[in-house]
C-alpha cells in the first residue's frame, strides 16, 4: 500500500511538470503579451509617455518578461522564476485589480464553494434514491421514466433554462418573484440570522436549480449500473439462499457494495466544487470563481488566469489520487501490490 | 438454459446469411421508435445545414429582369449566384453521400463479397472526386456580396415571375429602422419574430445548423483521430510510451476544461476554425482512455500475433487488423462528445466569445433575446432553446442506446 502511494506520488511529479509547462506556454504564447501593461487603458491615458513605459516595464517584470535592468529573460529562464516564485507561493498580483490573486480567490471561494456544495447535496438526495429505486424496478415503468426524464434534463442547456428563469421569475413582466441577482439584498445589516439565512436560500434558489438539474442522470445511472452489476454477484445468491431477509441483503450486501462507486464519484467532482459554472455565475450575476476566471479570460489578466487553472488542476490531480487511496482502504479485495 | 438447440430451431438460423457484428447492432440500436425518432432528427438537422441557403434567403431562385433602355429582357438566378464556397463545397460533400448511399441500394443484389469490393472502388472514385471538386470550388469560388433587395425590386415590379424561398429573409436581413419592426412577436410576417436588428428569427435558427453540426462533428472528428493516435499507441506499445502519452492525457485532463478553451477563444480569437481545432484538441482524452483499454486487452489475441508474425506492416496491425475491433465504445462515446461539443459551442455563444456575429449561432441567439432581468422576449429564445434542446438530446438518446446495447451486462436484455 504505502508503496503503491510513493509509486502515484513519483508518477505525479512528470504529469504536474508537463501541466505546469502547458499553463506556462498556453498564455505565454498568446498573441499581444507585450501588450498586457496597457490592460489599464483609462490609467494609461492619463499618464505620460515615460510613466507608461515604466509601467509597462513594472508588469513585464512581474511576469518574468524583463529582469530588473530590463534585460528580456530568455523563455526557458522565464519558466523556470515563474515556477520558482509560484512553489514559494507568489502567485502574483492582478493586472485589472490592484491586489494579489490569492486575495481576490479568498474573497470568490467561499460564495463559489457554498452554492456547489448546497447543489451537490440536494443531486444526492434526489440522484441516490431515484438511481437504488430504477435498479429494483429495472426495465418497468419507473426505471424507463426515470432514465428518460433524467437524460433530458441532463441535455437541457444551462444558457436556456437560466435565462429563462430569469426571464420569467425575476422579472416585473411575468411573475417577480426571485431576485435577479446577487446573493443579499441591501439591507442585510438590519436582519437577524434566520432572516439572513433566509435572505440567503431566497436569493440562490434559481441558481441551484440552474446547477443541479443536469446532474441528476450521471450519478443516478452509475449508482443503478453499480447496484444491477451487485445484485448478479454470486455472493448475493449465498445471502438469498442462507435465509437472509431481503431487506438486510439489500442494505448490508448490494448497498454497502455500491458505495464503492460512489466514493470514487464523489472523489472525482471535488475538484468541481470550487470551479464553479461560468455560466450559471454570469447569468445570476454571482462573483464567485467561475466569474473570476471568465472576467480574467477576457482582461487577459494572466497573473489570475495562471492561478485560477494552477489551482484547479493540482486539486484534479490529488482528488484523483485521493480516490484511488480511499478505494483501496475501503474495498479489501482491491490489491495494489 | 440447454447451450444445444433443437434440429428445427437450427435449420432455419443455417439457411440466413451470417450477420456481420456491425448489421447486428444496428438493428438492436435503433430497434425502439425513439432512437429511431432521434436519428430521423439529426439527418433532417444536417440535411437542413446543408440546405439553408436554399430555405431561409431573400435571394430569388429565379426571375425575369424586364427589357429596359434598349436591354432585352433576360432571366437571371440571384440565389444560386449569391451562393458562398462553404455552400458549394456543403453541397459537393451531399452529393457525395447521396451517391454512395445510391451505389449502395443498387448492387444490393450482388454477393456480399463482390459488393463490398466494387463499394470500396466507387467509395474511392466518388471521394477523390469530391476532393478535387472541393478543391476547385475553394480556389476558384469568389464570393459575391450581393447586397440588393429582391423583395423590394419585386414589389415595385423591376423584377418579374420572382421565386423566392419558403422563408424569404437572409439571416443578416435587418427590417429598416423606421418601420418598427423590431423585436415583434411571431406574425405572418416574421413566422417566428424578429430580434433587436430586426432580422428574422426563424432564418437565423435555421442557419445556426449550420454552426452547431459543422463544429460538432468536425471538432470531434479532430479529438477521434488524436485519441485513436495516442490511444493506440499506448495500447499497443506498454513501457516509456505508455507512461509519456498517458501523463500526457493526464494534464489535459487535469486543466478545467471549459475554462482551458473560454481562454484559448479569449486569447487566439474567435474564428469558426479556431473553436473546432481547440474544442478538438482538448476533447480526446476520453477516446485515447477507452481505445487504449480496447488495445491492451486485443493485442495478447491470437489473430494479432498471426498477423505479427505473417509480416503485416504495423500500421496495418494496428488500424486495419485491432482497431476495426476496439472502435466500437469509442464511436458511443462519440456520439456524447457530439452532444457535448455543440452544448459548448452554444456555451461560448451565449458569453460572447463564440463565432463571429452576424454569423448566427443558438447561444448568440438566446443571449440576444435580451438582458433577461429587464426585458425578455422570450419568442427569441424559445426557438434556439429548443432546437438546443433537442438536438442534444437526441445525440445522447442515440448514445445511451448504443451504450445499451454494447453493455455486456445487458446481453440478455436484447
Amino acid at each position: 500500500m504505502t508503496s503503491y502511494i510513493i509509486r502515484r506520488l513519483l508518477l505525479m511529479v512528470p504529469t504536474l511538470l508537463g501541466m505546469t509547462f502547458m499553463l506556462f506556454a498556453i498564455v505565454r504564447f498568446a498573441p499581444g503579451l507585450r501588450e498586457a501593461g496597457q490592460a489599464n487603458a483609462v490609467q494609461g491615458m492619463m499618464q505620460s509617455k515615460q510613466a507608461q513605459k515604466q509601467e509597462q516595464l513594472l508588469v513585464a517584470e512581474r511576469l518574468h518578461l524583463v529582469d530588473k535592468n530590463g534585460h528580456p529573460i530568455s523563455l526557458p529562464m522565464q519558466y523556470v522564476l515563474w515556477l520558482k516564485s509560484t512553489c514559494e507561493g507568489h502567485l502574483g498580483t492582478s493586472l485589472e485589480y490592484p491586489e494579489p490573486v490569492l486575495k481576490l480567490i479568498e474573497q470568490r471561494l467561499p460564495v463559489t464553494l457554498t452554492i456547489n456544495l448546497i447543489s451537490m447535496i440536494v443531486i444526492y438526495l434526489v440522484a441516490v434514491p431515484g438511481g437504488l429505486l430504477a435498479a429494483l424496478y429495472r426495465d418497468r415503468l419507473f426505471d424507463r421514466g426515470y432514465g428518460f426524464i433524467s437524460l433530458a434534463l441532463y441535455s437541457l442547456p444551462a444558457i436556456w433554462v437560466g435565462s429563462s428563469l430569469l426571464g420569467f421569475f425575476a422579472n416585473p413582466e411575468f411573475f417577480n418573484w426571485f431576485p435577479a441577482a446577487g446573493l443579499h439584498s441591501t439591507n442585510t445589516e438590519s436582519m437577524d440570522f434566520f432572516q439572513y439565512i433566509g435572505d440567503y436560500f431566497y436569493h440562490i434558489t434559481l441558481p441551484i436549480v440552474c446547477s443541479t438539474y443536469a446532474g441528476f442522470a450521471f450519478l443516478s445511472k452509475q449508482v443503478r449500473g453499480s447496484i444491477l452489476e451487485n445484485l448478479g454477484q454470486d455472493y448475493i445468491r449465498t445471502a438469498r439462499a442462507k435465509g437472509v431477509k431481503g431487506s438486510t441483503v439489500m442494505v448490508r450486501h448490494v448497498f454497502r457494495n455500491s458505495l464503492l462507486t460512489l466514493i470514487t464519484l464523489t472523489g472525482m467532482s471535488l475538484p468541481g466544487l470550487l470551479g464553479g459554472s461560468v455560466i450559471v455565475e454570469q447569468i445570476f450575476s454571482i462573483n464567485g470563481m467561475g466569474r473570476l476566471a471568465y472576467t480574467a479570460t477576457l482582461a487577459r489578466d494572466l497573473p489570475v488566469i495562471q492561478t485560477v487553472a494552477l489551482i484547479g488542476s493540482v486539486l484534479t490531480l490529488l482528488s484523483y489520487l485521493a480516490v484511488d487511496i480511499c478505494y483501496a482502504m475501503a474495498d479489501p479485495r482491491v490489491s495494489y501490490a | 438454459m440447454p447451450e444445444t438447440l433443437s434440429p428445427a430451431a437450427r435449420t432455419p438460423e443455417s439457411t440466413v446469411p451470417p450477420q456481420t457484428f456491425w448489421s447486428r447492432v444496428r438493428s438492436r440500436v435503433f430497434r425502439p421508435w425513439m432512437v429511431k425518432f432521434c436519428a430521423g432528427y439529426i439527418a433532417l438537422v444536417c440535411l437542413i445545414a446543408i440546405f439553408v441557403p436554399f430555405l431561409a434567403t431573400g435571394k430569388p431562385y429565379t426571375c425575369i429582369i424586364p427589357a429596359h433602355h434598349g436591354v432585352p429582357m433576360r432571366r437571371e438566378f440571384p440565389l444560386f449566384r449569391d451562393l458562398t464556397s462553404v455552400s458549394w463545397v456543403l453541397l459537393v460533400v451531399a452529393a457525395a453521400l447521396a451517391a454512395q448511399t445510391g451505389y449502395g441500394i443498387l448492387t444490393r443484389r450482388l454477393p456480399p463479397d463482390l459488393r463490398r469490393r466494387r463499394r470500396r472502388i466507387w467509395l474511392a472514385m466518388v471521394t477523390v472526386a469530391a476532393v478535387i471538386a472541393s478543391v476547385l470550388i475553394v480556389t476558384l469560388h469568389h464570393n459575391q456580396l450581393d447586397a440588393t433587395n429582391y423583395r423590394s425590386l419585386a414589389a415595385h415590379g423591376e423584377i418579374t415571375h420572382a421565386v423566392f424561398a419558403p422563408i424569404p429573409w437572409g439571416y443578416a436581413a435587418m427590417e429598416p429602422l423606421g418601420k418598427n419592426l423590431i423585436n415583434k412577436l411571431p406574425s405572418q410576417r416574421h413566422w417566428l419574430g424578429t430580434d433587436g436588428d430586426g432580422r428574422d428569427v426563424l432564418s437565423r435558427l435555421l442557419w445556426s445548423t449550420r454552426v452547431a453540426m459543422g463544429i460538432g462533428f468536425i471538432s470531434q472528428f479532430i479529438a477521434l483521430a488524436i485519441g485513436v493516435m495516442v490511444g493506440a499507441m499506448t495500447g499497443y506499445f506498454s513501457g516509456i510510451v505508455d507512461i509519456l502519452f498517458m501523463r500526457l492525457v493526464e494534464i489535459v485532463e487535469s486543466i478545467p476544461s471549459f475554462f482551458l478553451i473560454l481562454t484559448f477563444v479569449a486569447i487566439y480569437g474567435r474564428h469558426i476554425f479556431y473553436i473546432m481545432v481547440i474544442l478538438g484538441v482538448t476533447g480526446w482524452t476520453g477516446y485515447a482512455r477507452l481505445l487504449r483499454a480496447e488495445f491492451l486487452h486485443l493485442r495478447q489475441l491470437d489473430y494479432v500475433t498471426a498477423a505479427e508474425a505473417a509480416g503485416l506492416p504495423l500500421w496495418r496491425v494496428l488500424f486495419r487488423h485491432i482497431l476495426p475491433n476496439g472502435v466500437t465504445p469509442v464511436l458511443v462515446s462519440a456520439s456524447f462528445g457530439l452532444a457535448g461539443a455543440v452544448t459548448i459551442e452554444s456555451s461560448l455563444s451565449y458569453l460572447g466569445v463564440g463565432v463571429r456575429p452576424p454569423t448566427p449561432s443558438w447561444g448568440e441567439m438566446l443571449n440576444a433575446a435580451g438582458n433577461p432581468a429587464t426585458v425578455f422576449h422570450w419568442w427569441q429564445a424559445l426557438g434556439p432553446g429548443m432546437m438546443l434542446f433537442i438536438t442534444v438530446l437526441a445525440f445522447n438518446i442515440v448514445g445511451e442506446s448504443f451504450r445499451d446495447t454494447l453493455d455486456p451486462r445487458n446481453v440478455n436484455a436484447g
